[in-house]
């Protein structure tokens, strides 16, 4: 009963002193604000991030080659030869296919004019399957064009190149470092994943084998391999290291990394950066808390007959000390559901700028509603405190 | 009823202890409406501090319905105000953004009664002030006489035993002083109530049946 009409009387006194109330409302609303915006956009980024993964579907494996013969002299064996690779499939029967490719850059232009690009990629027939690449118009580079100077364009180049020439790209010859190449088709967009490190519209395609020709050693560091349906990752991925091992007699030569593994990962890297995106919010809650505490303790002294009065009508300290800390909770938890509109709003602004999928998180809203409560007795303890010492003959005198 | 034995009460006020009741002994009676006179200074409204609980005397005993007052336990102090001691202050001391009926019910938030029992107890104590037409009215909108009115009803709504006031006509022409003093004497004898008076008016302390006169923080009169 204490509680129900201390709440009412928090509301009122609240009410009452609407400047000052607005004040301290405006330093909660900024810090709840702040760290549920925070926590929202780590919680859409590690959203967006993983999409990237688990588009590339659970059935496909990263292949990373450790091994190199120059760092480990004592292997008189070479470098993991591209046959090697593609020998993958028929050794391991957990597998459908290998993707190997290989990244590097070069200078590109068209009739002439260089044209802007991120990289060259030299890649098999299966790697616009495995990493769902579409080819919007002509086709894509097939085993059969070994050796032969065909390029596949990623969307943003084939942009470039159109701003040249209009019609008829396809059949068009290209100049790629110091060899003409002809372009037989070009990608349709793909939207960039965060962390891969090459951004597949801004490439070009050639045919593996020409690529390693181009006075480029290619060593292949990237392979990706298809599991086959119905096989499990671990089965897939214990064949490969064991193809690996046999191949080079070393032990870690390989290093494969599973999305599951990765998405795992990854989710546990980003919650230690939301973690740290929310310390960063906290700052600004904990000068709202300040501002929280500064209003009750000016209210406290303002008050201090109406303290005293309650104190000779029968209020004990607890009932004073209570009063105030429910206006100071009160006040936090007001400024606690703006925040969380605030901090929502603001995350939604950015998803939205930043054409990222927006999702509300409800532990950002479980976590603002704690925290300003939390604010709220924390920051109003003292004042409350100080209230509850107010000597009522001292305070009934004064008045 | 109320037994006060030798109650001394000194300030410190830096260096130089000042000692403002020098050995009060007071017994009052159950029922009894007694004024406590005196000039300025002289102690009245600590020794009704002490009295009302609001203060603790440096020494001496107190004893209320024969319980010896324990100084040690601050809730327990709260609860025998709540409970059995009223207050009627000169200056009213109503809560500004409470409406009568709300500022009358203060004191039974504290022991714990429902809201309808509160409002049903509030509304029953200013129909006896006279005052339950101005239930829903803000002190700012009531007059002086009104409001120590309402500040009675407070006073009264916890059923005390003891109601001390300290100059309660002190702020109100002589007229609404009159009818706040008659209700006083009417609640005097009607309900056997405890009334302790603080004044420095004769015409008030003609009207109660004992007048303690107090002069340099002692007691320096009787007169029943």
């Amino acid at each position: 009963m204490i509680i129900k009409s201390n709440i009412k009387e928090a509301f009122r006194s609240l009410y009452s002193s609407k400047q000052r109330t607005i004040l301290a409302l405006i330093g909660i609303i900024i810090g709840i604000g702040a760290v549920i915006s925070m926590v929202s956009i780590g919680k859409i980024v590690q959203n967006e991030s993983l999409k990237g993964f688990k588009a590339l579907g659970t059935d496909i494996l990263t292949i990373q080659n450790n091994y190199s013969p120059q760092k480990n002299p004592s292997s008189n064996k070479s470098d993991i030869r591209l046959k090697d690779i593609l020998y993958i499939p028929s050794q391991c029967d957990a597998i459908e296919k290998v993707s190997p490719f290989i990244v590097s850059g070069d200078s590109v232009s068209f009739k002439g004019k260089k044209i802007e690009s991120g990289s060259i990629i030299g890649v098999t027939e299966s790697y616009f399957e495995i990493s769902k690449v579409k080819i919007s118009k002509g086709r894509a580079i097939s085993d059969l064009d070994k050796y032969y100077n065909f390029c596949v364009l990623g969307n943003n180049i084939y942009e470039k190149v159109s701003k040249i020439q209009i019609d008829n790209i396809i059949g068009e010859k290209i100049k790629i470092g110091r060899n003409i190449f002809i372009i037989i088709g070009f990608a349709e967009k793909k939207p960039l994943g965060v962390f891969s490190f090459f951004d597949i519209n801004e490439s070009v395609f050639i045919e593996i084998n020409r690529f390693m020709r181009m006075g480029n050693k290619g060593e292949i560091s990237n392979i990706t391999a298809k599991i086959k349906p119905g096989v499990d990752q671990i089965t897939a991925k214990s064949q490969i290291i064991d193809y690996f091992k046999k191949l080079t007699k070393a032990n870690n030569s390989v290093n494969i990394l599973n999305p599951e593994e990765i998405i795992a990962q990854m989710e546990k890297q980003m919650q230690l950066y939301t973690l740290f995106l929310g310390a960063i919010g906290s700052i600004s809650l904990l000068v709202g808390g300040v501002g929280v505490m500064n209003v009750m303790l000016v209210s406290v002294t303002e008050r201090s007959k109406e303290i005293g009065l309650r104190r000779a009508l029968g209020a004990r300290r607890k009932d004073i000390r209570g009063q105030f800390l429910v206006e100071a909770i009160t006040l936090s938890i007001i400024g606690g559901i703006f925040g969380i509109i605030l901090g929502v709003g603001i995350s939604f602004i950015i998803a939205y700028f930043v054409k990222w999928d927006f999702l509300i998180s409800y532990n950002a809203i479980a976590l603002g509603v704690i925290v300003s409560s939390a604010v709220g007795i924390f920051f109003g303890l003292y004042p409350a405190h100080q209230a509850s010492k107010l000597d009522p003959i001292v305070t009934l005198r004064t008045g | 009823m109320l037994e006060l034995k030798d109650i001394k009460k000194s300030y410190k006020i830096g260096p130089i202890e000042l000692e403002v009741l020098k050995g009060i002994s007071l017994f009052i009676d159950k029922g009894e409406l007694l004024s406590i006179m005196g000039p300025s200074g002289c102690g009245k409204s600590t020794l009704m501090n002490i009295i009302g609980l609001l203060d603790k005397p440096t020494s001496g005993s107190y004893l209320i319905s024969n319980n010896q007052i324990s100084y040690t336990d601050d809730d327990k102090l709260s609860n025998i105000r709540n409970r059995k001691i009223g207050f009627v202050f000169q200056n009213y001391h109503l809560l500004p953004k409470l409406n009568a009926l709300d500022n009358v019910s203060i004191p039974l938030i504290y022991r714990g009664d429902k809201k309808q029992e509160r409002r049903r107890k509030s509304l029953d104590f200013l129909k006896k002030v006279d005052m339950h037409t101005r239930a829903y009215h803000r002190p700012s909108e009531l007059s002086g006489g009104q409001q120590q009115r309402v500040a009675i009803a407070r006073a009264l709504v916890g059923n005390p035993s003891i109601i001390l006031a300290d100059e309660p006509t002190g702020a109100l022409d002589t007229k609404i002083g009159d009818e706040i003093m008659n209700l006083f004497k009417k609640l005097n004898k009607d309900e056997s109530i405890t009334i302790i008076i603080i004044t420095h008016d004769p015409n008030i302390a003609k009207e109660c049946s004992r007048v303690v006169y107090m002069k340099d923080g002692l007691i320096h009169d009787h007169k029943i």
